[in-house]
């Protein structure tokens, strides 16, 4: 636990020769090394998808899609950011299905593309949070959308999964589509509900 | 450093036990001798603009009385963008505003130095203040939000946000948020920290990730105009002093755009990307205070800038994650804090200034943890929580156990070592209720405002803040801007701010805002050569 000497661990990032401590993401090891990183930078927590790394490691045939501050760097790695725009996303307004029993016909208009699924796996492969994006898509469109909601509850949308798509699917969004529906139209806490109506009742106050 | 127990030898002092009695506490002076804000050579006064002479931290005080980034030359030949609403910054506040405003049929753009969602929102864990429980009331929530303050806030502000807190449940709901429920619908509450009621309502310790993601979501699907990768480099204004529009720099082109705009919103967060006092933070990486800057410079009044909240738990080891955030959430199912000894040394419920304060005084004592690499910190008992409650981290904290993961550390059967991390600027821009400035055309939202926390924010009231504040704003310039005409454009205030500074004999080698850490080396990129303004490398 006491490290006197630090190792070092060569890698590659962005075509660049880098040597920083083991105990550096690929993020911090590439500002270690003194290279500039703006973009792709975000919450260095995990949970704004913005720093999207293919990974391969030594020794490995497999390139892995990755976020870039949640990867610890390792001998032999090679590491490129994928810095591109935000591919254009479906226009729906929550407002406009009218009731619970048209958010399927809804659906299918906002996603066409959803019952197309060839069950390639490519989204569940590259989704670094290791959702079973797949079966979140397949239970929306069929309906479930609770279900498929629940299954996103991790969600970061980081697009991955869209670029995955051989049919264009926007996976993630199908799944904030689930989720922001089961709350729009299930959600009506009584205890929430109850304390709205005292308020509107004028029966509460605050006294400054 | 003073000599800590070694990290080995603290875990086999450690065992998991389900109830802890608690010692005796002496808070006696805590916050005076351990509290950051109390620092000796932590504050200077300013020298210029409208707080001049009042008390300020050294780190914001420097940026304050910075040079602009920009002069006359830069804005010849940049494009000009006309829009009702301009919007400075795409987290929860931000969007908040965009929507409300929006609704009503006014031109909303929102210009954002990443991208539209990146924000310290999308990392809030804990939840969101709302009297709902039936033993509760809007008055205590207020009473509360007074006294952990420990200093004198703005009321009004603080009732307008406690009355309107259900509504902004009501609204999220709307949005499409989701919380975490019970049996028969109704939603869970947990304790805060300081707080006489259960009152923060939650969707696990991915609060802020789910509010965000469903902003986000909605602000897409409407005719808002949304600019990622443009940090603002000033605002603009008129003869008058109103606030007419904003310098904004481009990523993509190396270039600067000029917004006219009838109304501006400065929803930039706060600063802890500053790393105030060489603290680790919890904050996001676009977190530097720009829009306190901005606003300073135009002659809005800020207020609490020498008071800083620092979170009781930052992660402290291992060292890539460090000051990420183990959310209040898990102290207030139950977890006790223990020093190197394995015992417990403060009321963990306690407000966060007390609770941070306790965790430096057992460190400063010898009673803390040393992890080597100068790292120090106290046990958060999270396996003492999952015997005394198990299942529990599965149901209420997927984010932590994913940190355990990524630490190598599985929280259930090892506790974490914590330090306090720089979380929030208790501080800020004066607002009215309506999120409005003293500068005409200028409102700020969110945490870049102040009035409300005093010294010491309570848990799930940012969260809070950001969208009844968000949404105030969103409609009040929303009702006064469309029909107003555009203003003049320029940026006469900083010859003001140049003068000022020569007055004072302050140097004029450093452009706020910086934009961004000197860790990510912005100003040597040369991805970005047409933006540079600091020369010096840091």
């Amino acid at each position: 636990m006491n490290q006197t000497t630090e190792t070092l661990i060569n890698a590659t990032i962005n075509g660049k020769a880098i040597s920083a401590p083991e105990y550096l993401s690929v993020i911090q090891a590439l500002w270690h090394a003194g290279y500039p990183r703006i973009k792709s930078v975000g919450c260095l927590e995990g949970v704004c998808g913005t720093c999207r790394v293919l990974v391969r490691r030594q020794n490995s045939q497999n390139i892995t899609t990755e976020l870039g501050c949640q990867v610890l760097i390792e001998e032999g790695m090679q590491v490129n950011f994928l810095a591109f725009p935000t591919p254009a996303q479906q226009h729906y307004k929550l407002e406009d299905i009218r009731n619970s029993w048209e958010v399927q016909d809804n659906f299918h208009t906002i996603f066409p593309e959803a019952e197309n699924c060839r069950h390639c796996g490519g989204c569940n492969t590259t989704c670094p949070k290791g959702i079973n994006v797949e079966r979140g898509v397949i239970l929306a469109a069929k309906g479930r959308f609770r279900e498929a909601g629940d299954l996103f509850t991790e969600c970061v949308l980081c697009d991955l999964c869209q670029s995955a798509c051989p049919e264009n699917i926007a996976p993630n969004h199908v799944g904030i589509f689930s989720r922001r529906v089961t709350a729009h139209l299930h959600t009506r806490p009584s205890n929430l509900i109850n304390r709205l109506e005292r308020l509107r009742k004028g029966e509460l106050k605050v006294v400054i | 450093m003073t000599n800590n127990i070694s990290y080995q030898e603290a875990l086999a002092n450690y065992e998991a036990v389900a109830e802890r009695p608690l010692p005796e506490v002496n808070y006696e002076g805590l916050l005076e001798k351990y509290h950051p804000d109390y620092f000796k050579d932590a504050c200077v006064q300013l020298k210029i603009g409208p707080n001049k002479g009042d008390i300020c931290h050294i780190q914001l005080a420097e940026m304050l009385q910075a040079d602009a980034r920009i002069d006359e030359a830069d804005l010849a030949g940049a494009q000009v963008i006309e829009t009702d609403i301009l919007i400075i910054g795409g987290g929860g506040a931000g969007c908040a505003a965009a929507l409300t405003a929006a609704e009503t049929g006014a031109r909303v753009l929102i210009a954002t130095k990443l991208r539209l969602g990146d924000s310290n929102t999308v990392m809030a864990e804990g939840g969101v203040q709302v009297s709902i429980e039936k033993d509760d009331t809007p008055q205590q929530h207020y009473d509360d939000t007074l006294r952990s303050a420990d200093r004198p806030v703005d009321k009004k502000l603080v009732a307008e946000m406690v009355m309107s807190a259900p509504d902004v449940i009501r609204w999220l709901i709307q949005q499409g948020m989701q919380f975490d429920l019970d049996e028969y619908g109704d939603l869970l509450t947990r304790k805060a920290g300081g707080t006489t009621a259960p009152r923060v309502v939650y969707f696990r310790d991915y609060t802020g990730l789910e509010m965000m993601r469903v902003l986000k979501e909605a602000v897409r699907s409407t005719e808002i105009e949304v600019l990622d990768y443009v940090p603002t480099v000033e605002l603009l204004s008129d003869e008058d002093g109103h606030c007419t529009g904003a310098v904004l720099s481009s990523l993509e082109d190396n270039r600067y755009k000029l917004v006219k705009a009838k109304s501006v919103i400065i929803a930039t967060g706060g600063i802890g990307r500053l790393h105030l006092n060489g603290f680790p933070t919890s904050n996001h990486f676009g977190a530097t205070g720009d829009g306190l800057v901005l606003a300073y410079r135009l002659g809005a009044k800020l207020r609490d800038l020498d008071s800083f909240q620092y979170h009781p738990s930052g992660l402290a080891y291992p060292q890539h994650l460090s000051g990420t955030l183990i959310t209040e959430g898990v102290r207030s199912a139950g977890a006790y804090l223990l020093n190197a000894q394995g015992e417990r040394f403060v009321d963990e419920l306690q407000p966060r200034d007390k609770v941070a304060a306790a965790i430096m005084r057992e460190c400063a004592e010898g009673r803390g943890v040393d992890a080597g690499n100068g790292i120090q910190g106290i046990w958060i008992d999270t396996p003492g929580l999952e015997l005394k409650n198990p299942g529990i981290f599965n149901a209420r904290f997927p984010k932590l156990i994913k940190i355990g993961k990524k630490s190598g550390i599985d929280p259930r059967k090892q506790p974490l070592l914590i330090y306090p991390t720089l979380h929030y600027q208790n501080g800020g821009v004066i607002i009215d209720k309506h999120g409005q400035t003293n500068i005409p055309g200028l409102y700020c939202v969110g945490e870049v405002s102040g009035g409300i926390h005093g010294r010491n924010r309570l848990m799930g009231n940012s969260l809070l803040e950001i969208i009844s504040f968000g949404r105030r704003a969103g409609i009040h310039a929303a009702k006064y801007s469309p029909r107003k005409p555009f203003r003049k454009i320029s940026i006469e205030h900083l010859s003001r701010l140049r003068r000022e500074l020569m007055l004072a004999d302050m140097p004029m080698d450093s452009k706020g805002p910086i934009l961004f850490p000197a860790y990510a080396k912005f100003e040597t990129d040369s991805d970005y050569s047409g933006l540079h303004k600091n020369k010096k490398s840091k």
